[in-house]
C-alpha cells in the first residue's frame, strides 16, 4: 500500500508535462477550436514519438505494454494542457482491440496506432444516452461475408479525424433480450456513412454519425457475435476511468490558476486570497481534486491488476463529475468578470471540464451502479474490503429480478 | 502506486480477527460496554486488563514505537491494520491523543524510558489539558500558568474538556510560562501525575448521557471534565521539551493524532451500518433500500467514505516514506469529519422518526446508534483542530495563500 507516485510514475508525469509545456500552448488550443477537424496532427505525431499511443498496447504491435495507470498519468497531463489530440478515444478503441480482438485484428489496426499514423474512435451512444445495452438500437444484419449496419450514433469523439471507428450494434433483435450486441471495426470512410458536427460546450467536434446500409466484413467483428456487451462494459470502464484522469488534470490546472490569481489580485486593500472565505473555498477545491485523483487511480490500478473495478470506476466518475464541475465553477467565481471573457484563458479549461463531466456516465447512472453492488447483493459490506459480490453479478441479479 | 495490502499484511489482519474472535468475549465486552465504562476507560476492568496483556504479548501494542521503549519497531500500516480491527470491536489499541508522539519527539531520555513503555502497556494514561474557558480553537490564548519556584513549577488555572481526567494516571498539560512573550512563545508542556495535590476534577456531562451511547458512536462519551489547578507544585523535570517552546511540541503531537484507523473509522462507521441495515430490513413492507432517492444518497455517501479511506492511506504513505505533511493531514481532517456529519444527517432522513430513537428505547434501530450519532458526529469537526482551522492550514501551508491583514497584525 503506497498511494503516492513511485519514481517511474513520477518520471512519466514529469516528462509528459515538460513535453506539453513546450508543445501545447493555449494558442494551439484556441486554434484547434476554430479548426474544422480540431486535431493537431503535428502534436499527435510527436506524442507517438514519445510512445503515448502505444503505451498500454502489446509489444508485438510495437507498444510498450505498460500499466493503465501510466496512461492515466499521461492523460492527466494531456487534460492539464487541454492537448488537442484524440488520445482518449484512440486509447479506448485500441485497448478494446488489444484486449478482445483477434491476433489478426491486432496486427491490422494497432501498429498504425502506435506510430501515430492512425486515429481511432468508438461509437456506442445513440438517442438514449445511458450506458446500458438496451440503449443500443442500431442494427447489424448478416449478409454474405458482411454485416450491414443501419442506425445513428451520437456524441462520437474526434470522428472527423478518425480512420476507424469501433461501432456497437445489435446483432440480436431487442425482442430476444437486451444484450445481443456486437462490436465492429468500421472504416470511417465507408460508403453509407455520413455525419453532422455537434456544437458542444467544449467545441470539440463531436459528431452524429449516420449509418445507411454500411457494409462491414465479418472479419471486423471484435469478439464473439452477439457477445459484445461484456467487451463494451470493459471498454466503457477503462474509458470512464481514463476520462476521469484527463478531467482531473484539467481541473487541477484550472484551480491552480484561480489560486495564483487570488494571490495577486487585490481588493479592499489586500490580495483576495487573504480573505478567509476564499481560502476555505480554495481548500475545498484542493480536497475535491485530491479525492478524485485517489479514487481514479485506485480504479485504474485495480483494472491493471485484472480485479473487478466497476464499482471503483463508478466511484471515480460520479465523484469527479460533481467535484470537478464545482471546482472549476469556483475558479470562475474567484476570477470574477474576467473569467467570463473569451480572451482570458481560464474559460478554455472551464468549458472542457464541464463537458467531460457529462460524458461516459452521469453521476446518477454511476451511483445507481454502485447502489446495486452495495444493496442488492446479499452479505455484509465492510469498508476497505472487497464487496460481497462483484458488480457483474449484481447486474445479473438485478436483471433477473 | 500500490493500492493493496501485501499477503503478509492480509495474513496479519486475519490473525487479528481470529484473536478477537477468541478473546474479545462477552465478559470482556461487559467491561467495555457504555454503562459499566462510565467511571473508567472502556476496556480497563480486570478482564479487559488481562486482554490488553495478551494483546501486548502478541506484539500489537505500540507497534510503531522503538523496541528500546517497549514498542515493536514496526511500520504504520501494521499499526493501521491492527488498530482498525480492534477499533471495530471497541478496544482501543492506539496511542493517538496519548501524548506519546510528542514525548518521543521532544522528551528527555528519562521521560521516554518512563512514559513510553507505560503508555504502550496502558499502565499509564494521559488526559489532555489543552482547552480553557477562553482558549478553544485559539488555543494559544490559554491562561493556565506555570510559575517557576526553585526546582519546581507552580500551576494555577482551569482546563476544560479534560476527557478521561477522572481515570487517567497523568495529565499532559499546556500552560503559560511567560506572560510577556507573544502568545505562541510563552507556552510550555508539563507531564505529571493526576494524584498531585491541588488538582480537582469535576464532571461535565455531555448530551450523550442518559441514555449513554452504544459503542462505535461518533463522540459517544457521556462524560468529560473540567479540571482545576490550585497551587499544584510539580518538579521541574515534568517539563516536556524546552520552556516556552511548548507550542511547537504540542502541534507535533496533534498532527500525528489526526490520522490513523480510529480517526478514519469514527467518520465512516455509519456508512457500513446503513448499507447493511437497508439490505435486510424494511418497515412493514416498505424497504428504504429499494427507494431510488435513498439508493442514490447511499452510493454518494459510500463514495465519500472511500475518499476518507484513501486520504488516510495517503497519509500513511507519506509517513511511511518518512515525509512530512504539507496539508494532507489537515485535508483529511476536513473531509472525514464533514463526511461523518453528512452521512449521519442523511441517515436521519432515510429513517425518519426512527432516527430519533436512542439506546434502550423501544423500536430503537441498532441500539439507537443513528440517533446518538446526530449528537456526536459534528464533534469530530471541532475536536483536535476544527475544520475551519484545518481549512486555514490547507489554504496557507498547502496552497500558499497569504494571511489576512487582520491575522498578520494579530500574529504581529
Amino acid at each position: 500500500m503506497d498511494v503516492l507516485l513511485n519514481d517511474d510514475e513520477r518520471m512519466i508525469e514529469e516528462s509528459a508535462r515538460e513535453f506539453l509545456d513546450g508543445e501545447c500552448s493555449p494558442k494551439l488550443v484556441r486554434e484547434m477550436e476554430e479548426d474544422p477537424i480540431g486535431i493537431s496532427r503535428p502534436l499527435w505525431e510527436k506524442a507517438a514519438e514519445l510512445g503515448w499511443q502505444g503505451m498500454c498496447l502489446p509489444e508485438k504491435v510495437g507498444g510498450s505494454n505498460m500499466p493503465l495507470v501510466f496512461l492515466g498519468l499521461v492523460l492527466r497531463e494531456a487534460g492539464r494542457a487541454l492537448a488537442p489530440i484524440p488520445l482518449h478515444c484512440t486509447a479506448v478503441a485500441a485497448l478494446a482491440i488489444a484486449h478482445d480482438g483477434s491476433e489478426a485484428q491486432q496486427q491490422k489496426y494497432l501498429p498504425d496506432v502506435v506510430t501515430g499514423k492512425s486515429v481511432l474512435t468508438w461509437a456506442f451512444t445513440e438517442k438514449d444516452p445511458r450506458f446500458i445495452a438496451e440503449a443500443v438500437h442500431m442494427t447489424a444484419r448478416e449478409k454474405g461475408d458482411n454485416f450491414v449496419l443501419n442506425g445513428s450514433k451520437l456524441f462520437v469523439d474526434s470522428f472527423l479525424g478518425a480512420d476507424h471507428c469501433l461501432v456497437v450494434a445489435r446483432t440480436t433483435p431487442r425482442s430476444k433480450g437486451g444484450n445481443g450486441l456486437s462490436l465492429f471495426v468500421v472504416d470511417a470512410k465507408s460508403k453509407g456513412i455520413s455525419h453532422k458536427t455537434l456544437i458542444t460546450l467544449a467545441k470539440d467536434k463531436q459528431c452524429q454519425v449516420d449509418f445507411k446500409n454500411v457494409q462491414v466484413p465479418k472479419a471486423n467483428v471484435i469478439g464473439p457475435v452477439g457477445g459484445g456487451w461484456p467487451i463494451v462494459e470493459r471498454m466503457l470502464d477503462r474509458g470512464a476511468a481514463l476520462l476521469c484522469a484527463q478531467m482531473l488534470g484539467a481541473a487541477r490546472k484550472d484551480i491552480e490558476m484561480a489560486i495564483e490569481y487570488a494571490k495577486f489580485r487585490e481588493a479592499f486593500g489586500q490580495p483576495i486570497g487573504a480573505f478567509q472565505s476564499l481560502q476555505h473555498n480554495c481548500a475545498d477545491m484542493q480536497i475535491w481534486i485530491d479525492g478524485g485523483d485517489l479514487l481514479t487511480f485506485e480504479a485504474l490500478w485495480k483494472l491493471d491488476q485484472g480485479q473487478p473495478a466497476s464499482v471503483e470506476v463508478s466511484q471515480a466518475k460520479s465523484f469527479c463529475n460533481e467535484k470537478c464541475e464545482a471546482a472549476v465553477r469556483q475558479s470562475q467565481a474567484i476570477h470574477g468578470g474576467i473569467g467570463f471573457m473569451m480572451e482570458f484563458d481560464l474559460q478554455l479549461w472551464f468549458r472542457r471540464v464541464s463537458a467531460w463531466t457529462m460524458r461516459m456516465g452521469t453521476t446518477y447512472e454511476h451511483r445507481a451502479r454502485i447502489a446495486r453492488a452495495l444493496i442488492d447483493v446479499p452479505g455484509e459490506v465492510v469498508l476497505g474490503r472487497p464487496l460481497p459480490a462483484v458488480l457483474e453479478n449484481a447486474g445479473a441479479a438485478v436483471a433477473n429480478a | 502506486m500500490d493500492f493493496a495490502y501485501t499477503p503478509q499484511q492480509e495474513a496479519l489482519r486475519r490473525e487479528v480477527q481470529q484473536f478477537i474472535k477468541e478473546n474479545v468475549t462477552a465478559d470482556v465486552a461487559e467491561e467495555t460496554n457504555p454503562e459499566s465504562a462510565m467511571d473508567r476507560p472502556r476496556g480497563q476492568g480486570p478482564k479487559a486488563a488481562a486482554l490488553y496483556k495478551k494483546i501486548y504479548e502478541r506484539g500489537w501494542l505500540g507497534i510503531t514505537y522503538p523496541k528500546e521503549y517497549g514498542g515493536q519497531g514496526g511500520d504504520r500500516l501494521t499499526q493501521y491494520i491492527v488498530e482498525e480491527e480492534f477499533t471495530r470491536v471497541g478496544i482501543p489499541v492506539h496511542l493517538g491523543g496519548s501524548g506519546a508522539p510528542a514525548i518521543m519527539a521532544a522528551g528527555t531520555e528519562e521521560q521516554k524510558q518512563y512514559y513510553i513503555p507505560g503508555l504502550i502497556k496502558r499502565e499509564i494514561s494521559f488526559c489532555l489539558g489543552f482547552t480553557e474557558p477562553h482558549a478553544g480553537a485559539d488555543l494559544a490564548n490559554l491562561r493556565c500558568s506555570a510559575v517557576r519556584d526553585g526546582d519546581y513549577y507552580v500551576i494555577n488555572g482551569q482546563k476544560m474538556y479534560t476527557s478521561a481526567a477522572h481515570f487517567s494516571t497523568h495529565i499532559y498539560l499546556m500552560a503559560r510560562t511567560d506572560r510577556n512573550a507573544p502568545k505562541h512563545e510563552g507556552i510550555s508542556i508539563f507531564l505529571f501525575p493526576m494524584d498531585t495535590p491541588g488538582i480537582t476534577v469535576r464532571p461535565l456531562w455531555t448530551i450523550q448521557n442518559n441514555p449513554t451511547a452504544p459503542d462505535g458512536t461518533t463522540y459517544g462519551n457521556a462524560r468529560t471534565n473540567e479540571t482545576f489547578f490550585d497551587d499544584v507544585r510539580i518538579p521541574k523535570s515534568c517539563l516536556l521539551g524546552e520552556e516556552n517552546k511548548g507550542w511547537r511540541v504540542g502541534s507535533m503531537g496533534l498532527n500525528l493524532d489526526r490520522v490513523g484507523a480510529s480517526r478514519y473509522l469514527i467518520s465512516v462507521r455509519r456508512d457500513e451500518d446503513i448499507v447493511n441495515w437497508v439490505k435486510s430490513n424494511s418497515f412493514n413492507g416498505f424497504s428504504p433500500g429499494k427507494d431510488p432517492a435513498i439508493r442514490d444518497k447511499i452510493a454518494e455517501l459510500w463514495i465519500e467514505a472511500q475518499v476518507c479511506r484513501l486520504m488516510t492511506m495517503r497519509s500513511m504513505s507519506i509517513v511511511e516514506r518518512g515525509g512530512k505533511f504539507s496539508y494532507e493531514g489537515s485535508a483529511e481532517k476536513v473531509w472525514a469529519p464533514e463526511h461523518g456529519v453528512r452521512v449521519t444527517e442523511a441517515i436521519t432522513q432515510m429513517l425518519g422518526p426512527y432516527g430519533t430513537l436512542l439506546r434502550t428505547s423501544p423500536h430503537a434501530i441498532q441500539d439507537g446508534v443513528f440517533g446518538h450519532n446526530v449528537m456526536g458526529s459534528f464533534q469530530s469537526g471541532i475536536n483536535h483542530g476544527s475544520v475551519q482551522v484545518m481549512r486555514d492550514q490547507v489554504a496557507r501551508r498547502g496552497l500558499g495563500l497569504p494571511s489576512s491583514r487582520k491575522s498578520r497584525r494579530a500574529e504581529g
